[in-house]
């Protein structure tokens, strides 16, 4: 299943090498249509498309680094009724193929047909970061992939990338690879299931032999990640521990639900935020006012926050959607995360990681959490 | 004299006893539950935990069906149910006639307490000048004359022991309801019955005969109940973990097992105590790791299902087991410390010193067992436990049934499952009667309050004194007027009493009130009386809230002015509850009479003619050509019977009956619905499939005999099993007389990775056939090379009998296991004799393999059935101690070898408990759902179907058509679980919404 080859890359041109691929496809019939990211026309962003005309493959960027939605939602929209009938290629970053295998497994999403192919990802800066970089009038993916190349730390690029130990997708049929690929020359495409094998047997790439400083190449980066992970863990404790600092960080929230709006893993048809359950009558309002003296309006933004928390820890991939969305600046991704990566310790489970491995809210042991409550 | 269709007499309220009531109850008979003493709950109630989860759980065992006037709560506080008639204090004195017609005299005493007057509120047990030793904590504490039983009693009632009580009459003043009659006379009542079940337990072993080990001599020598009550929280020490002596933590202790069983007057084993040892051993390592804890033991009878893992858990503790049985003890008379001095296997003799030494006493027959038995024309045993007839363990004769240790020693689930089997033999001889009787009240229409604006009535208990001492209640009732929606707001003095519950209906009716807010006492009582009294005038019983103001406000605050404050906010909170309660309906279900027992075994053809024999028709399926299953391979039981043509008889009658269909060689292949309105797909002949719709499906699909890889089995056919020898003699093709030398190995491939369990039937199969062989050629010499001889019960006395007759036993650890090997075509084997601690080696003729049960390969059955297995592949029931033969799925029952290895007495009472439980879902004419039980907000619903992965009922499935989720209402237990996975609240509990709960904590803060 496992399957390594290159793909020459001319002219030091990665994202036009990824698309001549992408366009033989599509021209092949290996897929009936390709869910990719393209330039939108004032090229200061990147949408997804659904491209069936191998034509329009032109604007594909899937190097891009920014992410204005995480596809999984996409994904979600497309297939949750009923799964397509024939192949779709659908090029996703690791953050995205995760999203996506939670929503699977939470039945919101099907994975019949897909064929998943994953991309490399070197990080993404926010939506409004990539836009003046690109009005700046340099190429950020290419400037991007040059940074990287020269082992440059780029501190512009979303907390949520900087911190992300997940640069390589998992769970994908095919893989984009650049991390320890010399990507001014080559690109690699991987293979890890036998569905992806078959699509690269009806190429005539040649073999990829640097399997090694491959390895060694993601292993040194992720583990600089981690790093950087832990050291922003340490940091949310401190900065957000407690009833009094909970209340800071959110006290600017202004209740738009903006954040869930995004969020791939919030997947409820109505938010319970936004159901009759929290409309009132006026006399409530005043009776809290009377109570307490005054009431910050809107009410109920922590619990919103709290509840969407409690309902997504387990299964948040640290996409940091969320805190891109936030007009408020709430910095969203470091307390989802942080939550997040405790709660799925307490259950040894990785989001994202197996589509066979249950949901731990659906699985209950006997002998698990004995001691929940004591310190 | 009282005179009613269909009753039955249910003697002894211990938990057979309760269970038998609760399943003949729920089958439409009246119950007249008698207990001696002053309380229900025998023995159990003095036990806190249960092995293997070490709690209680005994609640799990409450009815399914005929419950909206039954008490739902802990059962160690209460019991009601309209069918059922608990008589406490009450003792069978005469029974005439047989079964059908059973006139019985019974005397009831004295309680010298009005129990429709007392509120229990404990004034009387203040002022009571006595004190004498109290039997609920075993002696270890002291009660007054005037007294509880134990702390939540049921019913909690106060009872004057009149023997102590020197009448000084001080309760007499103080009771606030003069409840009290010193003058009251015991009383002979008379009732008929057509069967009568005897549930009246065991007495556990009084050790005061045994001088030598000191009991109530050393203080610090104890029995294993007196620990249980020691370790309780309620009991002596209040929860703390201390010796009587000197009121310090134990740090070294010793377990004596097998004091009362297995001696010579007792030559029986009493079968549980040594799980409640291991069990207690467990406790006491939880409340500190360090304590040391020796256990002193002759065999582990670790022989139920999990036991053995128990057991391995426990050992893991670092609990010392050490093999011997102690002959004395002695105390230190300065430390009041013990010594012990015992002999190791190995013949070494060790002096030790204990802080405790708890006596693991055993079962004996309750001392009333000999007048009952007189009475009622029954034998009884040499030790005088209840015979009961061959094959059957519950029938004592026909009318009269026995379940738990009337009839011999027995561990819980063994109780429950008697229980079962008995009352399932009730409703055979009294059939026409089934489902006749309803205690529940006719109530008016239901007035439809759905849409009205919630008007609400308060009404407030004084509790004579008991709240209007502590909570201001003029006070109160000026605030709660004040409340939105709040109609009226009135105060009484004892709303229990039914002069007051009435003035409450009036005011109900007359101020067209709408939602009803009870201020009173704890609910566990009262709450059955309250809602009868809302639903007599017409109002759905959702719409009553009952708040604790005596329990949980005036007996715990001292505080007047905190106290009133307090029961305002209670008041409030439930007046904000109280606006957003609906009136909830039952809804109903109806029940397809037919059932489908899977495997034609010995238990599932008992199963079949159960069910048939109560006129409900049954396809018994077998997947091979062949009934009768393993039993085709018993030729006789331990105890002498001719286990081949009972099976003759048995397959004989299924044949026969015109409501059973056999289907052969057919399989299970789809199970869809749930309980009551199944649907099933058989596949017949591997070919045909045929859809059958089923109310209930058993599971008796058995096991089969482990063929060992070990001890060169299947290489020399002299190396065979014990099923293999027994066909053997049995079909005489084995010349007994010839064979000089036969060694049986015990636990080949049992008790270890993977069967980490004991297949309970082993060791008696050995015994039974080395005893067959020896009776007819005395010469030969018969070695049995054992770990632990599980001869549980009366077959104990077989064991014994077998060392009698000169059959050897051999003792092995299973780190060193017997070697066998063949030596020029001769047999040998080396054991190493931990006795002699030397090496025997023995060239036998034969070598029998005791190899166990193994499952079927149950996988494929299971996922069709969406029931579990357990780890070592057998069916995993609901809970093993309470409902060991119904699963989490309602609807499905299990039983015989499917369950787990046990005897063919054993498999036909569990054959018939599951029948029971069939039956008593047929013989529903509808079924009802609860009333706060879970819906889907439809629009909300995502189809996400983790709730359906997490409800453990199996009560909500994926509408296919929708793709969201749906409730099967009648399997909704209202556990809630739904709703706390469901992210966005499509789902909620009925009564229990969030917009209630919001409002409520609104209320609170």
């Amino acid at each position: 299943m496992a399957k390594e080859v290159i793909v020459e890359v001319k002219d030091g041109k990665v994202k036009e090498t990824i698309n001549s691929f992408l366009n033989g496809l599509l021209e092949k019939n290996l897929v009936s249509a390709l869910l990719v990211p393209r330039e939108v026309p004032s090229k200061d962003n990147v949408a997804q498309s659904l491209v069936n005309n191998p034509d329009e493959l032109k604007e594909a960027n899937v190097i891009a680094p920014v992410l204005p939605v995480n596809s999984a939602g996409i994904i979600s929209d497309m297939t949750r009724l009923s799964p397509y009938k024939s192949p779709v290629g659908v090029i996703l970053r690791s953050c995205e193929i995760r999203a996506l295998i939670e929503l699977v497994k939470l039945k919101q999403a099907s994975l019949d047909n897909l064929l998943i192919i994953g991309v490399d990802c070197l990080g993404t800066y926010s939506v409004s970061d990539y836009q003046s970089l690109c009005k700046q009038g340099s190429s950020p993916s290419d400037e991007l992939l040059r940074k990287f190349k020269e082992g440059e730390e780029d501190a512009q690029l979303r907390e949520a990338c900087r911190v992300c130990e997940y640069p390589i997708p998992s769970n994908a049929d095919l893989v984009i690879g650049l991390i320890g690929v010399d990507f001014e020359k080559n690109i690699l495409l991987e293979s890890h299931t036998k569905k992806g094998e078959e699509i690269l047997e009806k190429f005539s790439f040649s073999e990829f032999n640097q399997l090694k400083e491959r390895k060694e190449s993601i292993s040194k980066y992720i583990n600089g990640k981690i790093e950087k992970r832990d050291t922003l863990f340490s940091q949310t404790k401190e900065e957000a521990s407690g009833w009094e600092n909970l209340l800071s960080v959110f006290s600017t929230c202004i209740n738009c639900h903006n954040c869930m709006k995004v969020c791939p893993i919030c997947y409820c048809r109505e938010c319970f935020f936004e159901s009759p359950t929290f409309e009132f009558d006026s006399g409530k309002y005043l009776g809290w006012a009377k109570r307490k003296g005054s009431i910050k309006m809107p009410t109920d933004t922590i619990l919103f926050h709290l509840g969407r928390m409690s309902h997504m820890a387990t299964s948040c991939v640290g996409c940091g959607a969320c805190e891109q969305a936030c007009p408020s600046n709430i910095p969203l991704l470091k307390i989802f995360k942080t939550v997040g990566y405790n709660v799925q310790e307490i259950f040894k489970y990785v989001p994202g990681r197996d589509l066979e491995e249950p949901l731990p809210l659906t699985t209950f042991k006997e002998e698990e959490l004995q001691n929940v409550g004591e310190e | 004299m009282e005179k009613d269709i269909g009753a039955v007499m249910v003697v002894g309220a211990g938990i057979g006893g309760i269970k038998a009531s609760f399943d003949l109850a729920e089958l439409g008979f009246k119950v007249y539950l008698i207990d001696k003493s002053s309380n229900i709950g025998g023995t159990l109630s003095q036990l806190d935990k249960q092995f293997p989860t070490n709690d209680c759980g005994m609640c799990q065992m409450l009815p399914i069906f005929k419950r909206e006037e039954a008490s739902e709560f802990c059962l160690r506080r209460d019991l009601t149910h309209p069918n059922i008639q608990i008589m406490t204090n009450t003792e069978v004195e005469k029974v005439e006639g047989s079964v059908g017609n059973f006139k019985i005299s019974f005397k009831k005493k004295a309680r010298y307490i009005k129990e429709d007057k007392c509120i229990g509120c404990g004034l009387c047990t203040e002022v009571c000048p006595i004190e004498v030793k109290d039997e609920f904590n075993e002696g270890l504490t002291s009660r007054k004359a005037i007294y509880i039983k134990y702390p939540q009693a049921i019913p909690n009632l106060y009872t004057i022991d009149i023997e102590s009580c020197n009448r000084c009459g001080e309760c007499v003043k103080v009771c606030p309801t003069n409840a009290i009659d010193l003058s009251q006379k015991d009383e002979i009542l008379e009732l008929e019955v057509g069967a009568i079940i005897l549930s009246s337990g065991f007495e556990e072993f009084n050790p005061h005969s045994l001088h030598q080990y000191g009991y109530r001599e050393y203080p610090n020598v104890v029995t294993s109940i007196e620990l249980e009550r020691m370790l309780s929280g309620m009991g002596p020490y209040n929860g703390r973990f201390i010796r009587p002596s000197d009121g310090k933590m134990p740090r070294k202790i010793a377990f004596l097992q097998c004091i009362g069983s297995r001696d010579k007057e007792r030559d029986y084993c009493s079968s549980a105590c040594c799980m409640i040892a291991l069990k207690e051993a467990m406790i006491i390592k939880d409340i500190d790791p360090t304590i040391d804890v020796q256990i002193f033991f002759m065999d582990m009878r670790t022989f139920g299902k999990g036991y053995y893992r128990y057991y391995e858990k426990v050992k893991e503790k670092g609990i010392k087991f050490i093999r011997c049985k102690v002959p004395a003890i002695e105390e230190f008379s300065d430390t009041k410390n013990l010594k012990i001095i015992y002999e190791t296997e190995k013949g070494d003799y060790v002096k030790d010193e204990f802080d405790l030494v708890i006596l693991s006493v055993g079962q004996t027959p309750p001392d009333k067992a000999k007048n009952i038995s007189e009475t009622l024309g029954l034998k009884l045993n040499k030790y005088g436990f209840c015979k009961t007839i061959d094959f059957s363990n519950v029938i004592a004769k026909e009318g009269i049934y026995t379940c738990g240790s009337f009839s011999g020693p027995k561990d819980i689930s063994e109780t429950i499952v008697e229980a079962s089997a008995a009352a399932l033999e009730v409703s055979r001889v009294m059939l026409s009667s089934r489902g006749k009787f309803s205690g529940e009240d006719n109530y008016p229409q239901e007035i439809d309050a759905t849409n009205e604006d919630p008007k609400i009535g308060i009404f407030i208990c004084h509790c004579g004194q008991e709240i209007s001492s502590i909570i201001d209640i003029k006070e109160v009732e000026k605030f709660a007027s004040k409340l939105s929606n709040v109609q009226l707001v009135k105060d009484f003095k004892y709303l229990c009493f039914k002069s007051d519950l009435d003035k409450v209906k009036k005011e109900i009716a007359d101020s067209k009130i709408n939602r009803v807010i009870f201020a009173a006492c704890t609910s566990y009582k009262y709450e059955v009386l309250f809602k009868k009294a809302v639903r007599q005038v017409g109002l759905n019983p959702s719409l009553l809230q009952i708040v604790n103001f005596r329990e949980q406000i005036s007996w715990v605050h001292k505080d007047k002015k905190l106290a009133t404050e307090k029961a305002k906010k209670f008041l409030s909170m439930a007046v904000e509850k109280s606006i957003l309660q609906q009136p909830l309906p039952l809804i109903t279900d109806s029940v397809i009479k037919r059932v489908l027992v899977i495997g034609a075994g010995l238990s599932g053809m008992v199963a079949a003619f159960s069910i048939a024999k109560q006129g409900f028709e049954v396809d018994l399926i077998e997947k091979s050509s062949e009934l009768g299953g393993n039993a085709r391979e018993i030729y006789w039981t331990l105890e002498g019977l001719d286990a081949q043509n009972f099976l003759k008889e048995k397959i004989k009658q299924i044949e026969e009956n015109k409501l059973i269909n056999i289907y052969k060689n057919t399989e299970l292949e789809e199970v869809t619905g749930y309980a009551g309105n199944f649907k099933a797909v058989l596949k017949i002949d591997q070919s045909e499939s045929k859809v059958v719709p089923y109310g209930a499906i058993i599971v008796a699909t058995g096991a089969k005999e482990n063929k060992p890889k070990e001890y060169l089995y299947g290489k020399d056919k002299r190396i065979i099993t014990q099923r293999e020898i027994e066909k053997l003699i049995a079909n005489r093709e084995i010349d007994v007389n010839s064979q000089s030398s036969i060694v049986m190995i015990q636990c080949v491939g049992s008790r270890e990775e993977p069967h980490l369990y004991c297949s309970r039937v082993c060791c008696s199969q050995a015994i039974k056939n080395a005893l067959k062989i020896k009776e007819e050629n005395p010469k030969a010499n018969i070695y049995i090379l054992y770990r632990d001889i599980m001869t549980y019960g009366f077959k104990e006395e077989y064991y014994t009998k077998a060392r009698e007759m000169g059959i050897s036993f051999i003792r092995y650890d299973v780190e060193n296991k017997p070697h066998l090997e063949i030596k020029e075509n001769k047999l040998e084997i080396r054991v190493t004799d931990p006795v002699l601690n030397e090496e025997l080696v023995i060239n036998p003729g034969l070598v029998v393999l005791s190899t166990g049960m193994i499952p079927e390969d149950n996988r494929s059955l299971a996922k069709v059935l969406d029931v579990p297995l357990n780890e070592d592949g057998f069916f995993e029931e609901a809970n093993i101690k309470f409902r060991p033969v119904e699963f989490l799925r309602d609807g499905i029952f299990v039983c015989g070898l499917a369950h787990s290895p046990r005897s063919i007495e054993e498999s036909i009472v569990q054959a018939n408990a599951a029948s029971a439980k069939a039956v008593i879902l047929l013989s529903q004419e509808r079924i009802l759902s609860r009333r706060y039980i879970a819906e889907v907000n439809e629009r909300w619903c995502s189809g996400c179907e983790v709730c359906i992965s997490a409800c453990p009922f199996k009560a909500r499935v994926i509408d296919e058509e929708k793709k969201i989720a749906k409730v099967i209402p009648t399997l909704c237990r209202g556990c809630g679980i739904c709703t706390t996975v469901c992210p966005n609240g499509a789902t909620k509990l009925k009564g229990y919404e969030d917009k209630q709960i919001l409002s409520v904590v609104d209320a609170a803060i």
